[in-house]
C-alpha cells in the first residue's frame, strides 16, 4: 500500500465506516476497509475545503469603500477572467464566470498543493485530471445543447453541407472526445514532469538547487491552469456561437 | 558542408572504432540484455522536444515580431501565442506519457 498522508489518515479514522459501506453498496469494495481513500482524494476534498474557507473569508469581509487585500486579489481574479470570457466567447461570456473561475481555483491550488511539505498534489494521478476535463466537456455541450436545442446542436456537427454530414459527424465527434483527452493528459503530464525533475535534481544536489525546480513547477502550476480555463473558454465560445 | 562532412565523418569514426578499442583486453564476453526501452526513450524524448523547441520558437519569434510591428494588437496576439504553445508543448507531452507508460 502506499505511503498515506497524514491528512488521508485523518480522514480515513474519522469516514471510513461510510466510505466503505458507501463502495460496497455500489459493487466496488476497497482494497483495505480500513483505509477506503486514496491520497488523491483526500488532497482533492483538502483543495475544495481551501476554496470554500477563503470564499467564505472574502464574503464575510466584503466592502465597497474598504476593500481588503483578499477581496482586491479575488477582484483582479473576476476581473481578469471576466474580460478574458467576453472577448474569446463575446457579449455574454460572463455568464460562465462561476464555473470557470471555480474550474481555474480547482486546479491551480491542487497544482502547487505538493509544494508543501507533507502534502501531495491530486493533478498528478490521470483520475483527476480526467475529472476536471470531463466537468468541462460536460459543461460545454450542456450549454451547446440549451443554446442550439438538442438538433440545433446535433446539425452544427454536421458541417456546414448536409451531403457530407455522415462524414462530418464521426470525425467532429472524434475531435470533440480528442479534446477531452488532450485536457487531461496535459495538465497530467505537466505535473508529473515537474515532479520527476525535482525528484532528479534532488538526487542530483540535495542542496538548494531543487528550490528553483519548485518555483518553476509554483510557475507551470499557474499557467496550466490558466491554459486549461482559456481552452475551456474556446471551447465554450465553439459550442454558442452563432453561424454555421 | 565541408565541416559537416568532417563533423560525420568523426563521429562515424569514433562509433565505428569504439567497439575496436573495446575489444582489445581479451575477457570473458557476458551477455547483457540491452534495455531497449530504455534508449530508444531517450531518443524519442531527445527528438520529441528539438522540435517542439522549435516550433514553439517559431511560434515566439512571429508573436514578437507582430507585437513590435503592432503593439495595439498585444492582447490578441498573446492569447493566440498562448494557446499556439500549449498545443505545440502537448505534442512533447504525449510522447512523455508514452515513456512514462513504457518505462514505469
Amino acid at each position: 500500500m502506499e505511503h498515506e498522508l497524514w491528512f488521508t489518515a485523518l480522514l480515513n479514522q474519522l469516514l471510513a465506516g461510510p466510505v466503505t459501506g458507501l463502495l460496497n453498496l455500489l459493487g466496488l469494495p476497497p482494497e483495505s476497509p480500513a483505509h477506503p481513500i486514496p491520497n488523491y482524494i483526500a488532497m482533492q476534498v483538502l483543495v475544495a475545503g481551501i476554496i470554500m474557507v477563503l470564499l467564505a473569508i472574502v464574503r464575510s469581509r466584503l466592502s465597497v469603500d474598504r476593500p481588503g487585500k483578499l477581496q482586491q486579489g479575488m477582484e483582479l481574479l473576476v476581473e481578469g477572467l471576466g474580460s478574458q470570457a467576453e472577448e474569446i466567447i463575446g457579449h455574454g461570456g460572463r455568464q460562465f464566470l462561476p464555473v470557470l473561475v471555480t474550474l481555474g481555483m480547482f486546479i491551480f491550488l491542487s497544482n502547487v498543493l505538493g509544494v508543501i511539505p507533507t502534502f501531495e498534489t491530486p493533478t498528478d494521478q490521470i483520475y483527476v485530471t480526467a475529472g476536471c476535463a470531463l466537468a468541462a466537456l460536460v459543461y460545454y455541450h450542456y450549454w451547446g445543447f440549451r443554446h442550439h436545442g438538442v438538433f440545433g446542436y446535433i446539425r452544427t456537427f454536421m458541417g456546414p453541407m448536409m451531403a457530407i454530414s455522415w462524414l462530418m459527424l464521426p470525425i467532429e465527434t472524434v475531435s470533440h472526445l480528442a479534446r477531452g483527452l488532450s485536457l487531461s493528459v496535459r495538465l497530467w503530464a505537466n505535473m508529473v514532469a515537474g515532479h520527476n525533475i525535482s525528484l532528479i535534481f534532488m538526487a542530483l544536489v540535495p542542496l538548494a538547487v531543487p528550490v528553483v525546480f519548485e518555483g518553476l513547477h509554483i510557475f507551470v502550476g499557474l499557467l496550466q491552469a490558466y491554459i486549461f480555463v482559456l481552452l475551456t473558454m474556446v471551447y465554450l465560445a465553439g459550442a454558442v456561437s452563432e453561424e454555421h | 558542408m565541408k565541416k559537416l562532412f568532417w563533423c560525420l565523418a568523426g563521429l562515424a569514426f569514433i562509433a565505428i572504432g569504439t567497439p575496436l578499442f573495446a575489444q582489445e583486453p581479451e575477457t570473458v564476453q557476458t551477455v547483457v540484455a540491452t534495455n531497449w526501452v530504455a534508449i530508444t526513450s531517450g531518443f524519442a524524448m531527445a527528438i520529441a522536444s528539438s522540435f517542439c523547441g522549435l516550433a514553439q520558437g517559431k511560434a515566439a519569434a512571429a508573436a514578437a515580431e507582430g507585437m513590435a510591428r503592432n503593439p495595439g494588437a498585444t492582447a490578441a496576439i498573446r492569447l493566440a501565442l498562448i494557446l499556439g504553445l500549449a498545443f505545440i508543448e502537448s505534442l512533447a507531452l504525449y510522447t512523455f506519457v508514452i515513456i512514462f507508460i513504457k518505462v514505469v
